[in-house]
């Protein structure tokens, strides 16, 4: 299967790789995997205390859309407030990245990623 | 007919492999092309088709994650859907945790004893899981279906975690 060029560029210069300490009140966390292919994302957030996204690092073992969804992400939702970073859509990730049909399913999972982080950002100071 | 019926079995986890692919033969010898040579095109379809199902069925039952989706759906337990995300925090750290130590393998001084670790590891943690799957379908109420579906999704990340095991294992031979 013929992989897009932006899916090409993410995965062979993948943005934003690496851990921050999920223990952090300030770091999100959202992990989220795909059971049909067994891919297992890690998405985690750096938000300031007016709820800006300052930084987002990734770690993603799948294949390369998944990779590049991951990756791309941490791009759009770096600057953003959490409120607009829930907002992201599978659909324009996917879009961005060209992605075929039966590789939609890694940009669904990069907007649950997003979304599981929130969710652990608002566990951690609600 | 279900796959059970068309197999002659009763509907169970644990199956004899052994007569699965004898019935297997059976089943398809009477489907042969060569017996319906002289059959009329729609026998020659039909003939066709059977052995296509007989193929499908066979499949699914030989393999334990495969026989265990379909005993959930026979039960008209709602499975998720697969391309549905995964959201248990703890299995998933403990995955990624899992990949991070079988990429350190290709590091390690000895190559051979870390890539059998991590293949015991992954065993081990396999089987504890399909045991609880097993049980949990042998049990076969509402809330043990569930269970089943659950265990049964994090199954399918170790199968994918054993995939990645052999492709390592043949990059580290092929050098």
């Amino acid at each position: 299967m013929a992989y897009s060029e932006k899916v090409i560029d993410h995965y062979e210069n993948p943005r934003n790789v690496g851990s921050m300490d999920k223990n952090d009140p300030s770091v999100a966390t959202g992990m989220v995997g795909a059971p049909a292919c067994g891919d297992v994302m890690k998405l985690q957030l750096k938000i300031s205390d007016d709820g800006i996204i300052e930084d987002a690092k990734f770690k993603t073992y799948g294949c390369g859309s998944a990779i590049a969804s991951s990756s791309l992400v941490t791009e759009w939702v770096k600057g953003k407030s959490i409120e607009e970073a829930g907002e992201i859509k599978n659909t324009a990730i996917a879009e961005e990245l060209a992605l075929p049909p039966v590789k939609i399913h890694c940009s669904i999972l990069a907007e649950d990623a997003i979304k599981a982080a929130i969710e652990d950002y608002k566990s951690k100071n609600g | 007919m279900n796959y059970f019926q068309l197999f002659g079995i009763e509907v169970t986890f644990d199956v004899d492999l052994n007569q699965l692919s004898q019935t297997y033969q059976t089943l398809q010898k009477a489907v042969h092309p060569d017996r319906f040579a002289h059959a009329s095109s729609q026998d020659q379809l039909l003939a066709v088709q059977k052995s296509a199902e007989i193929n499908d069925a066979y499949q699914t039952l030989k393999q334990p994650l495969k026989r265990a989706e379909y005993i959930l759906t026979l039960r008209g337990v709602d499975l998720p859907n697969e391309q549905q995300s995964f959201g248990d925090t703890a299995f998933l750290m403990q995955q990624m945790e899992l990949r991070e130590m079988l990429d350190e393998v290709k590091f390690a001084d000895d190559v051979d004893a870390a890539l059998n670790h991590v293949q015991q590891v992954f065993r081990q943690e396999y089987q504890q899981l399909f045991d609880l799957m097993r049980d949990n379908i042998v049990e076969n109420n509402t809330a043990a279906n569930v269970l089943a579906c659950d265990n049964l999704r994090k199954l399918k990340f170790y199968q994918k975690l054993n995939i990645e095991v052999e492709r390592l294992e043949d990059s580290l031979f092929d050098d």
